[in-house]
């Protein structure tokens, strides 16, 4: 599953509604994933499945369960909690979400709301791969295994995994053959060292 | 692919409408081995017409036009055999269609530049098309002849190669490779003054992508979930 996408949780019982936010948000970037979701209980159980990252919720779905939703809050982290708001709620209530959406809010407001948390998931990727990145990529497409470049490079294997996920990370390149590749095009090992 | 905004489409609606909104559908279209020429058909007539069950029709259009179906409306599908010939007729385009396209191409890109990049990536393409091919002759010989013998036979059948599980890692190997081969090319390897034969590899490669990423899931999320409902309840199958 692509990494970069962006899963968006929709609990909105208008249907109206709930498309419009949807039509705006998908206009916006290419990796959004909509879902919508009837109830509270609904979103719990598709939690354990879906990578959230932004839940937008209209209030009235909480309301007589808040400590249900204050559980599923707790249990999960980096997620961003909205509520879509377009009447009166007390103000305990929405102090229980990140942040608020209006009816009224512009599409730039909406956009800016939602492209904030996913602009500092995107912006943390730094492509250039450190010193250490380049040498356990050198001894990877030489053909080591994770525990002969740990014992090459004098590291535990651990942080030869760790190095391994944080260059595919960079690179947005997983197959052996495929880095083997980005490492002759970067100059970093010559083609006459590959078995390509 | 499939959060673009699109119709979602429902029985009532015209085939012409809808593809000139979006032209992948004319891959679902050939997939189900149906004239372009749609005339003034709605969705409900091209499939009665063509004996394609709607219900299949509309949740893989559907996927096309960016939907995802809910658990609801796949288990709610019942003709397991118009979600084969989908996949075949699949298959058939991957092989006999899009893989002598895309290799035809770089070697056109092969023979004006001769650069080690580019017989990196010809290299990686040609692997990376052996593994698809693997995968497909091993659906086509031994996946699609398991399922159909356990539907007509109502019961699983014996002396099978079929893995659920084998199956799936084989998916995910090919998405893999495929976004290595998009990704190395948008990022890391450049041509110079090569824009046409460039953009239509390219192009092939993201219309691949799309296709696949759709045949993937109704391969993994549709038809392996409903045969395994089968297998649990063979009598009533």
């Amino acid at each position: 599953m692509d990494k970069n996408r962006i899963n968006i949780a929709i609990l909105e019982p208008s249907q109206i509604i709930y498309e419009g936010l949807s039509n705006i948000l998908l206009k916006f970037k290419k990796n959004f994933y909509i879902y919508r979701f009837n109830d509270l209980e609904e979103l719990k159980h598709s939690f354990s499945k879906l990578e959230l990252n932004i839940a937008i919720i209209n209030p009235s779905a909480i309301q007589n369960k808040l400590t249900d939703f204050v559980k599923l809050k707790n249990t999960s982290r980096g997620i961003l909690w909205i509520a879509l708001i377009y009447s009166f709620f007390d103000n305990e209530l929405l102090q229980k979400f990140d942040d608020e959406l209006t009816i009224n809010s512009s599409r730039d407001q909406i956009l800016n709301k939602i492209g904030q948390s996913v602009n500092t998931a995107v912006n943390s990727q730094i492509e250039e791969l450190s010193e250490r990145e380049i040498e356990v990529l050198i001894q990877m497409v030489a053909g080591l295994s994770n525990k002969e470049v740990a014992d090459k490079l004098n590291i535990s294997i651990h942080t030869v995994i760790s190095h391994r996920k944080n260059i595919t990370e960079k690179t947005g390149i997983k197959s052996l053959s495929g880095l083997t590749i980005y490492a002759i095009s970067k100059k970093i090992i010559p083609l006459e060292n590959t078995s390509i | 692919m499939y959060q673009t905004h699109k119709t979602f489409i429902t029985p009532d609606m015209k085939l012409s409408g809808l593809i000139n909104e979006n032209s992948s559908l004319l891959l679902l279209l050939e997939h189900f081995e149906v004239d372009f020429a749609v005339k003034d058909r709605t969705v409900e007539q091209l499939c009665t017409e063509n004996k394609i069950d709607l219900a299949v029709f509309l949740v893989i259009g559907n996927l096309y036009n960016g939907f995802y179906p809910d658990e609801k409306e796949i288990n709610s599908l019942t003709d397991i055999t118009s979600i084969i010939r989908f996949l075949k007729n699949s298959h058939r385009f991957y092989k006999n269609d899009k893989y002598p396209e895309l290799r035809y191409f770089i070697q056109q890109l092969h023979e004006k530049h001769d650069s080690e990049d580019i017989l990196l990536i010809e290299k990686f393409f040609n692997d990376y098309f052996e593994e698809v091919l693997e995968h497909l002759d091993y659906e086509d010989g031994v996946v699609f002849p398991y399922i159909i013998r356990l539907i007509e036979e109502g019961k699983i059948p014996q002396n099978s190669d079929f893995s659920a599980n084998d199956y799936r890692d084989h998916h995910s190997d090919i998405e893999t490779k495929l976004t290595d081969l998009k990704n190395l090319l948008l990022k890391y390897i450049s041509l110079k003054n090569d824009f046409s034969v460039r953009r239509k590899f390219m192009f092939g490669l993201f219309e691949l992508e799309f296709d696949l990423n759709i045949h993937s899931i109704v391969e993994d999320k549709i038809l392996l979930p409903l045969v395994g409902k089968i297998e649990v309840e063979p009598a009533n199958g």
